[in-house]
């Protein structure tokens, strides 16, 4: 990064940005064409090269034929819902498993109308909604973990 | 089977062939022997695919009890290649299970590897010497002739083969249309020890004995390689349960006992498991290509990284940025 712009402070527009924590963009390393012209394409390039990688080295497997009548071995549903696949089949009463389901989705939405309850963006500053959000994060992993097991370590994963 | 073989037998005294007939008598019982050790003969006899439709492997049929296996396979084979697939069964090599005869005597492995269509195992011309000596003193076998890709092996002592090895010959595409550059599965039981169940229903002498009914032991009997029990009902009925020798006895003369009590412990310390992990066939030309692709994409990268420490020596000197 040797080309570098420095800000004109005489600028009063851009005083008035900077005021607002806004107007980052005005200084710095130009956008065009030292990063758009040069250094996507590198990055670009990065992507394409992993990408086709992959599809040659790992190729995605191609499945068993469906069969209707047979049930397989092993019921599992996509990696995503592993943990509220989880909590469904660990909690004996199916309706209370199937509202602990909706709950996910019910708990979501109110995010944006309990968010401003504490003013701070800083993560740091705001304890109680970092502590629920990280809970929630080991928890969902741990029993999506869980579901990949046998029932009996469906919550334990057998470590005690 | 043995019906075939009796007929076999008829027919051949009938053409006054005594001494083939006998001799035909002794292949067949030394036959039979045979298959009374191999047990993956009894999947074979009565199974076309060893893999049901719900995916599980048809050894479980018998072998009741789970215990864990492992399946390493290489991650890419190119065509027309020798590979190894390594099946491994761990256990407690000090661990004694109940023999055919009721005797305690160590554990049998055996596995079967239902390799992709197309894969075979590799002819013995192909097998480097390094690979003989690990596939040393193990049979492995085709599963039947429809399925040249299934390989079966087993039973094998245990304590010499925790780690079975199948020496693989992956199929060329060029020549076998049926198989393609992709990524195939490949799905694995293995067991160790004997089974619970006989292929014909019965339980084995290697699993635990229940009463059928509440009632009363009036008597307990041991004959040669058979305990009878006699157990009286409530209403008066006798019933009589037969427990081949090998699990130990829990119950007494004259106790009396409730529906499903158990009779034996439960001898057995085996058990089977069954793993999948999968395969690519992989393409020499993609590969190559692959990698004349990555050169000229570093060429690229470094080239617009080098163009662009030109054009900033530009833009400094001009001052217009």
């Amino acid at each position: 990064m040797s080309v570098l712009k420095k800000p004109d402070l005489t600028d009063p527009k851009l005083r008035a940005k900077l005021a607002k924590g806004m107007g980052h963009n005005y200084y710095g390393e130009p956008a065009w064409p030292n990063d758009l012209l040069y250094i996507f394409p590198v990055v670009i390039l990065g992507t394409l090269a992993c990408v086709i990688g992959l599809s040659v080295l790992a190729p995605s497997p191609i499945g068993e034929k469906a069969d209707p009548f047979a049930t397989p071995l092993e019921i599992l549903p996509e990696w995503y819902f592993f943990p509220t696949f989880n909590l469904l089949r660990v909690i004996p009463n199916k309706l209370l498993g199937v509202l602990s389901m909706a709950a996910v989705p019910v708990g979501l939405i109110t995010v944006p109308f309990i968010e401003s309850v504490n003013k701070f963006q800083n993560p740091f500053r705001r304890p109680v909604a970092m502590t629920v959000f990280v809970f929630s994060v080991v928890f969902a992993i741990w029993l999506g973990i869980g579901a990949t097991m046998p029932i009996n370590k469906a919550l334990t994963l057998g470590l005690f | 089977m043995i019906n075939l073989f009796l007929l076999k037998y008829k027919t051949a005294f009938s053409t006054f062939l005594k001494p083939f007939a006998y001799l035909s008598l002794i292949l067949s019982v030394c036959f039979y022997s045979i298959q009374a050790q191999a047990f993956p003969v009894f999947a074979q006899q009565a199974y076309e695919n060893p893999r049901e439709a719900t995916g599980r492997i048809v050894c479980a049929n018998c072998h009741l009890a789970q215990k864990p296996v492992e399946i390493e396979v290489p991650q890419a084979v190119l065509p027309d290649t020798v590979f190894e697939a390594v099946v491994e069964v761990p256990y407690d090599l000090s661990l004694q299970q109940v023999t055919g005869n009721g005797t305690k005597g160590p554990l049998n492995v055996g596995a079967v590897v239902i390799l992709p269509e197309g894969f075979t195992l590799a002819p013995k011309d192909r097998i480097s010497s390094e690979l003989k000596e690990k596939t040393k003193g193990l049979i492995i076998t085709p599963y039947n002739e429809a399925n040249p890709n299934i390989l079966v092996v087993g039973p094998v002592p245990g304590k010499d083969h925790q780690k079975l090895v199948f020496p693989v010959l992956s199929p060329n595409p060029a020549e076998n249309k049926n198989v393609h550059f992709i990524k195939y599965p490949v799905y694995v039981g293995a067991n160790r020890g004997r089974g619970q169940v006989n292929p014909t229903g019965e339980k084995s002498n290697n699993t635990v004995y229940t009463s059928p009914i509440d009632g009363q032991i009036v008597k307990l009997e041991k004959s040669d390689n058979v305990t009878s029990f006699s157990i009286k009902s409530k209403t008066g009925d006798i019933i009589t349960v037969k427990v081949p020798f090998g699990p130990d006895i829990l119950v007494k003369e004259g106790q009396t006992l409730v529906a499903d009590q158990q009779l034996t412990n439960d001898p057995n310390v085996g058990g089977f498991g069954q793993v999948e992990t999968e395969i690519v066939l992989q393409s020499p030309a993609r590969v190559k290509g692959l990698i004349a692709f990555f050169f000229t994409v570093i060429l690229a990268q470094i080239l617009l990284v080098l163009k662009k420490k030109q054009f900033e020596k530009v833009q400094l000197a001009e001052m217009n940025f």
